[in-house]
């Protein structure tokens, strides 16, 4: 503390040439992002970055906070020593004391504002020390951070060296931008509010850092790109969270090493921070374990978005999932609740949706208290962490808790925004999304979430249709917090959607981080988890399934196995499993307080799951599994919206049911980011360890977090778990197909056609490393049986079921009713597509087929769809070649025409050209691209110009 | 049957003699299939007569280790000669597998077996493509050279690493080069090529000459494809220079894609040229060229189009339009100048309407301006235009300028 004092002092001047310099770098890197709205913007994004410094500080509490973070705090000079203090009761108490710590947090820093330019510096040197050497972060930053302490000079130096690469940096992402944006932010906010802008600047630096830090791991996912890795890093943002919950321990650990008293709080902070970052550095996935995290994973998500790598949604997920974790005892579940967020946004889709809120909200937040403020902006989008702010003044966890939901709403937001391109309106799973969106802000307990979700409503029009119905329930529980807890569920329930059924399910699917699992390993969770009677066998199933899942993601055959054809284990003994999450389960029930007690509420979400379950079985598994796949069909991103939904269903309401697998699946990726740290650091691995088992005894204390990380660590869980798998091991033989066979039966005999798939590949003695694809299709052509004329299109994750292929008749009348329909080309693509599935499916090759390609060629010209237009005209090449009559030679002038057109390709022209008949040169239709052509060619534009429209 | 047996024992051990003696011209020569060799179809013969030929050689320990070459090429030579091409096919590529597999435990010290193994790859694209024809008679897609292509870089892979194998890699290269151009699948060279220009240890020119000839001419037509015309020039060229002589089948196809490169950089070839490799269709072309005659042009080109297409010079020639509009306009400013040298200069849009116009060529004043200007920015013709009195002024120094050798400006 007295180290900080003196630093503060010092620091100004430092600071402000940082300053400085950041603002030239930003200046000369001139990209704005398209994230935040710009000049309403400006305010809720200040907003957003102190909520932001909030949670950071909260994460230093916590254990999960960002190296970067810690930086902050340290630069923070005058308030900082307040602060930290606050931040070390915390840690070891609870996070009650940290909301009040935060609020001084702020006005101190604003008030140092001018002067304190310092965070600046800091998080400037935090985060080249990230990028520039990831290996060596954690011993550097350490240093660096104390030197800076002790000499200010000596990191101003270090920090303008490194700005170099922070100005590299920027150029190579996009994202920083919002860092440069937020900037601009802060002057105005300065002069708006002064205290914020201290706390702000640091805001900033936090969320630039967060990006970095996504930034490695984006680049790490790149060169994964396999699924595996993905999984990876998917699970290792969990880890990472229970690394951060432990901090305390590993506090003391590291207080030895660094020995100076006066550091020590700091230091810990740090180190913890740090160890927790490289390891995930090292596992090359992104570690983001704190709020910080969800801030900057906003920031990645619309990375992401931009750059529509898929990885993002997982990496942002996790953190997404860390946050959870911090608010309730469902660790495991965080990690599904990342993908819930990525996935969830396409749905939504209203393209104004943040310029709205922004407008209107900003406005009320800054009247309005300062809380209230910052969960409006925080929905609007422009404030990621707003919310988190709120909730420290008010309840610090209930402010964990609502991170995570509102790190997803911030999420959805962004992705909606990158999603809103794309056409999601087709999608019935707009209905579904809104769903899941709601239950999270339902679940907020607090009377601020109420505000919020009010506030919302308005602000979202769009959405509204569907949160309409959520939200007047929460309005009436948000009193109670148990009763916010409730409602969320019960919005589910209430839902008049009849795919509910499908997300609970699906929210079963979900447990196994739908996002980057394939969709046959889905549908074998589900079968697994059909067979549970009751939620002990559930858990109990679950926890082989998660067993399964890290074996196979460990040697990599979580991707090439056929899943499909995969036997179900036999039912694990549910009371071994129980034992595991037990833990985890009671201190949280047993805890009166909502706020610490996430285990109990999502027990009681839980409970109206079985009913629904149990209908779901009886009902339609089997339509689920077809449901499924019909929303992911489009696209990836569907897919992962689709499962989004799943996923924050399950974040409100089977939390328990869930958490077993997911608290394995984080304390399985705990271990292994120990383990990378010993390689990385021998300082650090003692630490780490001893910071787990400690950190065990502390979870049961405070059960702030699911104890299912602390029993991970724990041997005898180890034990347990290696016996488990054991066990699960010699049952992998037997196929358990009875269990579920009877079950679905009914709906349609899908799976007894994905048995016989089995056979037919043959992998059913050797566990099944052959592909999906690699089954023979052509041996389960189908006869379609469906009579339904209208059919979404999706995508075929198994056999086709014969039930809901439709015949050569009914396609044809499908056929006359989309070119009647009056429908957009959005609605009438989706139904071709369906026909042209049903086609290939059956078979089908003849003059209808090359009507329905030659329908969709057009539709898709007329409105400039070129992919769908490529197939469809690849698809007439190979139809005509065959003899099938149709318009050929009407495509064939569209080929010339898009081959001059689209590609510059003088070979394709040539072959195009070449591939012309004699009597295709004299129909009207090709001699007019012809002349097209020869125009162009020539480049006698006149001519071009005279030719006639055709 | 006692006959058949000693015409396969003799090929046994002239099999294991060769290998023992690495003997590799003699080595080719068992492995060369469609040689239709006296000895290999009377061997062919005795096959079928003698059914289970693997048990001779099961005999003999001798030949126990290449009975997986053996035991594959026989049948293949049974199916070749019964006709069954694509079976044939299917035995020849394992044996040829199972060759390399030799191969690589061979070659360590000398490329011996280098002859062989370009009997081999040539094999093997033959038969495929043979077996592709049948496929196709029998209304069946054609994959096996595709197969073959993929086999082949196999074989390039084993190649291409340093020592005194590398030099086989051209030969394997060009093979892989004649099944690429004949599926279409022409970018598929580019890896190729890549990795044969960029091994710096091997100097291009240590390759068998005929290679380098073969590598320049596909390489050549590939710059073609690129209109890179500088750079397919000089491969062509090359192509040319170092073609023996005496293939005038190959001369003929070098310059079928040399001469409309050479064209389009402004240099005619000599009729006699065209006369001797029969390229007669580039006749037309050339005379239209000389004499400014547009439809002498469009007239050669539609009547050879199909060909030009297949070859794909089509579009190169094409391009030559501009060229004989320069000439055109040439021989109209000659023509005033004649008349009255002080206002040649002066072309008049409306003169170059008429000259079309006798050539049958139906174009407005806005078309031929529009040529007119890309004449200009293609620095075919110097001058400008004086768009209200409708006149290209051409500038007075060189308003013509040639190409000589050089690619019309983009």
């Amino acid at each position: 503390m007295m180290n900080q004092g003196v630093s503060t002092e010092t620091i100004p001047p430092v600071d402000s040439g940082s300053l400085e310099n950041h603002h030239v770098v930003d200046a000369s890197q001139g990209q704005t992002s398209s994230y935040f709205p710009p000049t309403a913007g400006s305010d809720a994004i200040s907003w957003t970055i102190h909520r932001a410094d909030h949670n950071s500080t909260q994460n230093g509490t916590l254990p999960s906070s960002t190296s970067t973070y810690q930086y902050d705090y340290h630069t923070q000079p005058p308030t900082r020593n307040v602060q930290e203090g606050l931040n070390a009761a915390s840690l070891p108490s609870s996070s009650s004391s940290l909301g009040t710590a935060n609020v001084s947090q702020d006005y101190n820093g604003y008030a140092s504002y001018p002067n304190s330019t310092d965070p600046y510096g800091y998080g400037s040197t935090g985060y080249p020390g990230y990028y520039n050497s990831y290996q060596q972060q954690q011993q550097q930053q350490q240093q660096s951070n104390q030197p800076s302490y002790q000499q200010q000079q000596f990191n101003h130096s270090s920090y303008q060296q490194q700005q170099p690469n922070h100005s590299s940096y920027q150029q190579q992402q996009p994202n920083h931008s919002s860092y440069q944006q937020q900037q601009p932010n802060h002057s105005s906010y300065q002069q708006q509010q002064s205290n914020h802008s201290y706390s702000q600047t640091v805001g900033a630096y936090q969320n630039t850092g967060a990006p970095y830090q996504p930034l490695s791991s984006f680049q790490n996912t790149g060169s994964y790109a396999g699924p595996a890795s993905y999984s990876s890093t998917y699970y290792n943002p969990g880890d990472y969270q229970t690394a951060g919950g432990y901090p305390s321990s590993s506090y003391s650990n590291q207080n030895t090493l660094w020995n100076d008293a006066n550091y020590t709080n700091y230091t810990t902070h740090q180190y913890s921070n740090y160890t927790p970052d490289t390891t995930a550095y090292s596992s090359g996935t992104t570690t983001a374990p704190s709020l910080h995290y969800q801030q900057q994973y906003k920031q990645w998500a619309d990375y992401y978005s931009q750059t529509e790598v898929s990885c993002a949604p997982g990496t942002e997920n996790m953190s997404v999932a860390n946050t959870s974790n911090v608010g309730c005892p469902i660790p495991g579940v965080s990690g599904e609740y990342p993908a819930s967020n990525t996935q969830t946004p396409p749905s939504y889709t209203p393209p104004s949706w943040r310029p709205e809120s922004s407008s209107s909200e900003l406005a009320s937040v800054q009247p309005a208290a300062g809380i209230s403020g910052a969960n409006d902006g925080y929905w609007q989008h422009v404030a990621p962490s707003s919310q988190i702010l709120h909730t420290s003044p008010m309840q610090p966890q209930s402010q964990k808790s609502l991170d995570p939901k509102t790190s997803y709403d911030i999420f959805q937001d962004q992705q909606q925004t990158a999603y809103s391109q794309v056409p999601n309106v087709q999608y019935p799973a707009n209905n579904q999304v809104p769903q899941s969106y709601q239950s999270p802000v339902q679940t907020v307990p607090s009377l601020d979430t109420r505000r919020v979700s009010k506030l919302q409503i308005p602000t979202n029009p769009r959405i509204a249709s569907n949160l309409t119905f959520g939200f007047p329930k929460t309005d009436k529980d948000s009193s109670t917090i148990s009763a916010a807890a409730k409602p969320a569920y019960i919005s589910v329930n209430v839902s008049p959607m009849p795919d509910e059924k499908v997300l609970s399910n699906s929210a079963a699917d979900s447990i196994l981080k739908p996002g980057m699992f394939p969709r046959s390993l889905r549908g074998y969770v589900e079968r697994a988890l059909a067979r549970c009677k009751d939620d002990t066998e559930m858990t109990a199933c679950q926890a082989v399934l998660k067993e399964m899942l890290t074996k196979a993601t460990a040697d990599g055959t979580l991707y090439t196995r056929d899943w499909d054809t995969e036997p179900l284990f036999p039912l694990p003994n549910a009371d071994a499993v129980n034992k595991d999450s037990f833990q985890s389960s009671t201190p949280g029930s047993s805890l009166p307080k909502y706020k610490r007690s996430p285990s109990r509420r999502s027990k009681s979400r839980w409970e109206p799951l079985p009913e629904e379950k149990s209908v779901d079985k009886s009902a339609s598994v089997v339509n689920n599994t077809v449901k499924y796949g019909g929303w992911t069909n489009p696209s990836e991103r569907d897919r992962k919206l689709f499962m989004g939904n799943n996923e924050s269903k399950e974040n409100n309401f089977t939390a328990m049911k869930f958490s077993p697998l997911a608290q394995k699946n984080a304390s399985k990726n705990i271990q292994r980011q120990v383990k990378k740290q010993r390689f990385a650091d021998g300082l650090n691995a003692a630490d780490n360890g001893d910071a787990s088992s400690d950190s065990d005894k502390e979870q049961n204390l405070t059960a702030y977090y699911s104890s299912a990380i602390a029993l991970a660590n724990t041997p005898e869980e180890r034990k347990r778990r290696e016996s488990r798998s054991k066990r699960f091991e010699k049952g992998q033989g037997r196929p358990e197909n009875n269990h579920f066979k009877p079950k679905n039966a009914g709906p349609g005999n899908l799976y007894s056609r994905r048995a016989s798939a089995l056979v037919l590949s043959k992998n059913f003695e050797d566990g099944g490393t052959r592909a999906v694809e690699d089954i023979d299709w052509d041996s389960l052509t189908v006869k379609g049986t469906c009579q339904e004329i209208e059919k979404r299109y999706l995508r075929l994750t198994s056999a086709p079921d014969p039930a809901s292929v439709r015949p050569e008749e009914v396609l044809e009348k499908a056929l006359d009713m989309v070119q009647n329909s009056q429908k957009n080309y959005l609605y009438k693509c989706d139904q071709l597509k369906s026909i042209r599935q049903d086609l290939t499916v059956q078979h089908i090759r003849n003059q209808l087929t090359v009507k329905v390609y030659e329908t969709h060629a057009r539709l898709a010209l007329e409105v400039g769809d070129l992919p769908e237009y490529n197939q469809c005209q690849s698809q007439l090449k190979t139809l005509y070649a065959e003899g099938i009559e149709g318009c050929h030679m009407e495509f064939s002038a569209y080929n010339l025409l898009c081959v001059i057109l689209h590609s510059n390709n003088y070979r394709e022209l040539l072959s195009s050209m070449s591939r012309l008949s004699v009597e295709a040169k004299k129909d009207e239709a090709v001699k007019h691209a012809l002349a097209v052509r020869g125009a162009v060619t020539s480049g006698n534009y006149v001519m071009f110009f005279r030719l006639p429209l055709c | 049957m006692e006959e058949a047996y000693r015409r396969i024992t003799e090929y046994l051990n002239r099999f294991s003699d060769a290998v023992s003696s690495q003997d590799g011209a003699s080595l080719s020569s068992l492995l060369s299939l469609s040689s239709n060799h006296p000895f290999l179809l009377s061997l062919a013969d005795s096959l079928i007569l003698f059914q289970d030929a693997s048990r001779v050689f099961k005999q003999s320990e001798r030949f126990s280790q290449y009975s997986e070459i053996i035991t594959h090429l026989f049948r293949s030579l049974q199916n070749y000669r019964l006709g069954n091409l694509v079976d044939a096919y299917q035995a020849f590529e394992k044996s040829a597998n199972a060759f390399i597999q030799e191969f690589r435990n061979w070659e360590s010290a000398s490329a011996w077996a280098l002859e062989a193994l370009y009997v081999l790859a040539y094999e093997i694209r033959v038969l495929a493509e043979r077996a592709d024809r049948e496929l196709t008679s029998n209304g069946k897609a054609p994959e096996k050279l595709k197969a073959a292509g993929s086999f082949l870089m196999k074989v390039f892979g084993v190649l291409a690493g340093k020592g005194p194998k590398r030099v086989g890699a051209l030969y394997v290269t060009c093979q892989l080069f004649k099944v690429y151009f004949k599926l279409g699948t022409v970018h598929l060279c580019r890896s190729v090529i890549r990795s044969i220009e960029t091994a710096r240890i091997f100097d291009f020119e240590e390759f068998p000459k005929r290679d380098k000839v073969t590598y320049m001419y596909y390489t050549g037509r590939l710059e073609v494809f690129n209109e890179n015309f500088p750079s397919a020039d000089h491969k062509l060229s090359y192509a040319l220079m170092h073609c023996n002589p005496r293939r005038e089948a190959n001369i003929r196809m070098i310059l079928k894609y040399l001469i409309p490169v050479k064209l389009s950089m402004g240099i005619l070839p000599k009729d006699w040229l065209l006369e001797k490799y029969n390229l007669v269709e580039y006749r037309d072309v050339v005379q239209a060229l000389k004499r400014g005659d547009l439809r002498l042009l469009r007239h050669a080109l539609q009547e050879h189009e199909d060909r030009f297409l297949r070859s794909g010079v089509y579009l190169v020639l094409e391009k030559l339009e501009l060229q004989v509009y320069q000439r055109l306009v040439k021989k109209i400013y000659i023509i005033q100048k004649q008349k009255d040298p002080t206002k040649a200069h002066q072309v008049k849009l409306e003169v170059i309407v008429k000259a079309l116009k006798w050539l049958e060529m139906d174009m407005d004043v806005d078309e031929v301006e529009c040529i007119m200007a890309i004449l200009i920015y293609k620095n075919l013709v110097k001058g400008y235009f004086a768009h209200k009195s409708k006149v290209v002024v051409l500038s007075k120094q060189d308003p013509f300028p040639k190409l000589n050798g050089k690619p019309i400006e983009s």
